[in-house]
């Protein structure tokens, strides 16, 4: 993951995080229990004008877009206080329309298409999440949906950070969800998460005109088939120690890690978080460095057909390590 | 920058290959016929473009898989590889991935593995890929991947990637457009006053692209830039100023103007709101007389929803190969936006086509426009 950071050093930054997550106020939830503040309820949350016609995914996407943008300063008293041109939307998501699209089949066998909702046709598609981001905050840049397995939320912040790093944005929105439903459930034979998190990622420079605060810094992705060989690539010892540790899996093995670095497994408190994962490590990651840790965050996630690193510099990381 | 592209395959309802899905489309061949992939009983619209491979038993799942390992089989036999793809980094563009084999799981208990439901692990299995993307971006996917593909050459991270598409008609989708549609379209007829809407396609399509100048030989075309954005605006329904933007991105990116293109791969749904904005913006865009020419492949293969945009890529690429473009299949009447647009009608072009425009504009106002040169 080096190889690149020579000939564009494009430094990217995380300016702000935002969650909604059943019984979590906040991204500082994710690592310390009942920091106060009210904590997020399905029930409530996800009432609004704004969120009708829309599928359980998008909704809950919605609810974690807006707390990210206002933890940015991105969002003033009249709504998005950005250039939408330059901000471009991501979303991670495996199992986002999977409701629709079994209801619809159910619905048409039953009743003929004439019973279908005449609104339900964009969540036919998962992209749908992230055209709704892009229009409930006036985001012209790409718009770009990963439904790539266990890694996919990871995945997304790379994607994101590439559309930066390409020149095609100054910020990127990126957000993870997976909902709760009869369709999941059966399917995953698990408690999914049924959140969303959402991460602004932007370049430094744009983040720095601004005056933003940044809250850590994008050190590096790697993505391969042998976990251990992906955890080594990441956490590079010449770079920082190890101040956290987020792994996919409860039971992780700690190949050339230090024994001492903090192990945390969201998923253990959380349920399954699919596509969400590492968007919600990225929100942990934030909280980490905004109670005082230091040293590197690596974040991994783990599938049947790949594993994937991101690894994070704390925002007082020196410039010259911070790639 | 710019990027080589070296290798094409595709599998379409008309034809086995990229060539042979040509062929049909110059030839006026499209592949419609009575929908066979569920029981349309509970269906108005009654027709599809389908590859028609499902076997005795009914339909079964993972067949977008199939075509997918298929088209990037003939992609990288074009392009002289061979089938180790541990280094090569692959990006899928898609619309529904694989929800028709989750609607087979759902409604008739089919067995299904829930890490199938995106493409890496069939990816791995059968090429060894390490790095592998599922990008549901909605009918602008593939293009969008063919952009970010580019991208991860430009920033150092890939010398060589491989970009795809495929979507299976999904029987939810074809009820919401059902339900959706006002009127009830047994063809599909992009920018011809008889459009009645859109009409489900399938297939895959995939291309190999590296770094410019990477080899001397076999080169297909090059890749001058692929723009990208977002309306922002209405769900389903394509924004004008949106669609203009991305154009004008692409062009940008490329550093082309419009009178520089000879050729214009048009979205053509073949639905009125399609239609009529994109010949509406392509009619302001293109002022030079006598202007590019323009077709729209849905005519022949349907709405290969993620997969569209870089069919429409690799026929221009043949296009350009081969001096001849396929005509709008089934246009005989343009409507009044299109009518100064030099769409192909009634038989194949010949045309010499040294510069081409791809445009791909997918549900939730995503936008993705390539420019091609041929090499």
């Amino acid at each position: 993951m080096n190889s690149e950071s020579t000939a564009h050093p494009t430094s990217v930054v995380v300016t702000g995080a935002g969650l909604a997550v059943p019984g979590i106020a906040g991204p500082a939830d994710l690592l310390h229990r009942d920091r106060g503040g009210t904590p997020f309820d399905p029930e409530t949350g996800l009432k609004g004008r704004e969120l009708r016609h829309k599928d359980r995914a998008t909704r809950l996407a919605l609810r974690a877009v807006e707390p990210a943008l206002r933890d940015a300063g991105l969002y003033g008293p009249n709504g998005p206080d950005l250039d939408g041109a330059r901000a471009a939307t991501v979303v991670s998501s495996n199992t986002g329309n999977y409701d629709s699209v079994c209801a619809y089949v159910d619905t048409a066998a039953q009743h003929t298409s004439r019973a279908i909702s005449a609104t339900g046709l964009p969540q036919t598609s998962t992209s749908a999440i992230a055209g709704w981001i892009a229009a409930g905050y006036g985001l012209r840049g790409p718009a770009v949906t990963l439904c790539n397995g266990a890694t996919s939320g990871l995945d997304a912040l790379h994607w994101g950070r590439n559309l930066i790093a390409a020149g095609r944005a100054d910020t990127v929105v990126v957000t993870g969800v997976e909902p709760a439903n009869e369709v999941v459930a059966e399917l995953l034979g698990a408690d999914p998460v049924d959140g969303a998190a959402t991460i602004v990622l932007e370049s430094a420079a744009h983040a720095a005109g601004r005056g933003a605060r940044v809250r850590a810094r994008w050190r590096g992705y790697d993505r391969g088939h042998d976990h251990a060989e992906v955890l080594r690539a990441a956490a590079d010892p010449r770079a920082e120690p190890i101040g956290l540790w987020l792994s996919g899996a409860p039971r992780a093995d700690r190949p050339h890690l230090p024994e001492r670095a903090r192990l945390t497994c969201l998923a253990d408190r959380l349920g399954e978080c699919g596509g969400a994962l590492g968007v919600l490590q990225c929100a942990a990651t934030v909280a980490y460095y905004d109670d005082g840790g230091d040293g590197l965050v690596l974040a991994t996630a783990r599938g049947t057909d790949a594993s994937a690193a991101v690894a994070f510099l704390p925002p007082r990381a020196a410039a010259r390590t911070a790639l | 920058m710019t990027w080589d592209i070296i290798g094409l395959g595709a599998v379409s309802s008309v034809g086995a290959d990229a060539r042979a899905t040509y062929d049909a489309l110059c030839a006026g061949r499209d592949g419609r016929a009575p929908v066979r992939v569920f029981d349309p009983a509970f269906y108005q619209a009654r027709y599809a473009y389908e590859i028609d491979d499902r076997g005795p038993g009914g339909d079964r799942p993972l067949r977008a898989t199939g075509w997918l390992l298929t088209a990037v089989e003939q992609a990288l036999a074009d392009a002289g590889l061979d089938d180790d793809l541990s280094d090569v980094p692959v990006l899928v563009g898609t619309t529904l991935r694989e929800q028709r084999s989750v609607e087979l799981w759902w409604s008739e208990g089919a067995r299904l593995a829930t890490d199938e439901l995106h493409f890496g692990n069939a990816l791995r299995r059968r090429f060894n890929a390490r790095t592998s993307y599922t990008f549901a971006n909605a009918c602008a996917a593939s293009l969008y991947a063919l952009g970010m593909a580019a991208d991860l050459i430009c920033l150092g991270q890939a010398d060589t990637v491989v970009v795809a598409g495929t979507d299976s008609i999904a029987e939810s989708t074809f009820a919401a457009m059902d339900r959706a549609q006002t009127l009830v379209p047994d063809a599909a007829r992009p920018f011809d006053r008889g459009h009645k809407g859109m009409v489900m396609g399938e297939g895959a399509v995939a291309v190999v692209l590296t770094r410019a100048g990477a080899r001397r030989t076999g080169v297909a075309a090059r890749l001058r830039a692929v723009g990208l954005n977002c309306d922002a605006g209405h769900p389903t329904a394509p924004d004008p100023a949106g669609v203009e933007a991305g154009i004008r991105d692409a062009h940008q990116r490329a550093g082309v103007r419009p009178g520089d293109i000879d050729l214009v791969m048009l979205h053509g749904t073949g639905t009125a709101r399609n239609d009529e904005t994109e010949a509406a913006v392509m009619s302001r865009l293109f002022t030079d007389a006598p202007g590019p020419l323009m077709t729209a492949v849905k005519s022949g293969v349907g709405h290969t929803l993620g997969g569209s945009g870089l069919l429409s890529l690799v026929t221009a690429v043949l296009s350009m190969r081969h001096g001849a473009v396929p005509p709008v299949i089934g246009l005989t009447d343009p409507i009044e936006q299109a009518a100064e647009l030099r769409l192909v009608q009634g038989a194949a072009a010949p045309a010499r086509i040294a510069l081409a425009q791809v445009n791909a504009f997918g549900f939730g106002g995503i936008n993705a426009v390539a420019v091609v040169e041929k090499a």
